[in-house]
């Protein structure tokens, strides 16, 4: 099942979706009241919602994607090193053997 | 394959078609704040009047020529990221040649000592049961998994189009022309397309199905395939 904002973003199942259309909804909330009650103006504190949700939802959505490809990429690194690990374990291409050889040999 | 009423990508299985989804989540989350912003401005001219003594607007045109080019900027460099890794040069493990003709594809594996073979639609009538409606052929392509595969496209007759949407391939085929795409199947399995260009009569019922397999099972496989 999907919930689709706006008709168009899956906000279940995109990462960091979510959290950022919550983040930018918690942003607007506090810029947009806080705004108003500092100058009881609605029209201005409106606006002042509406730009903090778009700049809020933005700006979390970037720096949980930058998490999120780190992540990835970390995951990939991982794989291919247990990978590696299995294939050479023991065999002369092991780098565990290696350093044991090189420790042995300076003591 | 897609399910029924299925209208977003399907699962990923290569890293360029993992990219390319990530960048449509990037470029939806632009379109989401740019409509939430267009929606509200339009709420807000609801209780507007219509006539204006606006003369001097010099911080509206800042505004609105600085922010579009930044809504292009978020979405040009990932963009352009995606587009030359895909151009990127690596050494292929395997060449293997697509010819569309009207109406199923021929294959090439000259690397593997002429094995050619005709890919055909399974009509419905000959389909086994639980076998997928127009997607399945009778010979698959079969590739190793995680190797670089290069494909060269072409066409015997009309225009077609190679074209499997898992993988994140689709490359136009040409009459006279050849057109090179690579990809690397990430993990095993059977990956569905269609013909992506009008054809003909028989345009939809030319399938692309690419069975990704172990090396060893690859192997098995062209050994079969040569000797048949």
């Amino acid at each position: 099942q999907s919930f689709k904002l706006l008709g168009f973003l899956d906000v279940k199942n995109v990462p960091c979706a979510r959290e950022s259309v919550l983040y930018g909804s918690l942003g607007a909330l506090v810029m947009g009241l806080g705004h108003f009650l500092a100058t009881s103006r609605v029209r201005r504190s409106c606006d002042v919602a509406v730009g903090s949700y778009i700049c809020t939802m933005l700006g979390y959505w970037f720096y949980c994607r930058y998490n999120l490809a780190q992540q990835r990429i970390r995951q990939r690194m991982l794989k291919e090193g247990m990978k590696n690990r299995i294939l050479f374990e023991g065999s002369y291409l092991d780098p565990e053997k290696k350093q044991t050889g090189n420790e042995r040999s300076d003591s | 394959m897609a399910n029924h009423s299925q209208l977003t990508f399907q699962d990923a299985s290569s890293p360029v078609m993992e990219e390319l989804m990530g960048f449509h989540d990037h470029a939806l989350m632009v379109a989401l704040s740019i409509c939430s912003l267009v929606l509200y401005l339009l709420t807000l001219m609801l209780t507007e009047k219509l006539t204006s003594n606006t003369v001097n607007a010099q911080a509206i045109e800042l505004v609105w020529t600085i922010l579009p080019a930044m809504v292009l900027i978020m979405l040009a460099l990932p963009s352009l990221r995606i587009l030359y890794m895909m151009d990127e040069i690596n050494e292929p493990d395997l060449t293997l040649k697509a010819i569309g003709h009207q109406w199923y594809w021929s294959y090439e594996y000259t690397d593997l000592k002429d094995l050619t073979f005709d890919s055909y639609m399974i009509p419905t009538t000959d389909l086994p049961l639980g076998h997928f409606r127009l997607l399945e052929v009778d010979h698959r392509v079969v590739v190793p998994m995680s190797s670089s595969i290069r494909v060269i496209v072409t066409a015997d007759d009309v225009l077609h189009s190679w074209a499997v949407p898992s993988l994140g391939v689709k490359t136009d085929a040409i009459p006279g022309r050849l057109n090179q795409t690579s990809f690397l199947a990430s993990r095993p399995g059977v990956f569905y397309g269609q013909c992506s260009e009008i054809c003909g009569a028989n345009h939809s019922f030319m399938p692309i199905v690419v069975e990704s397999t172990p090396l060893a099972n690859f192997e098995s496989w062209s050994t079969l395939m040569s000797s048949q």
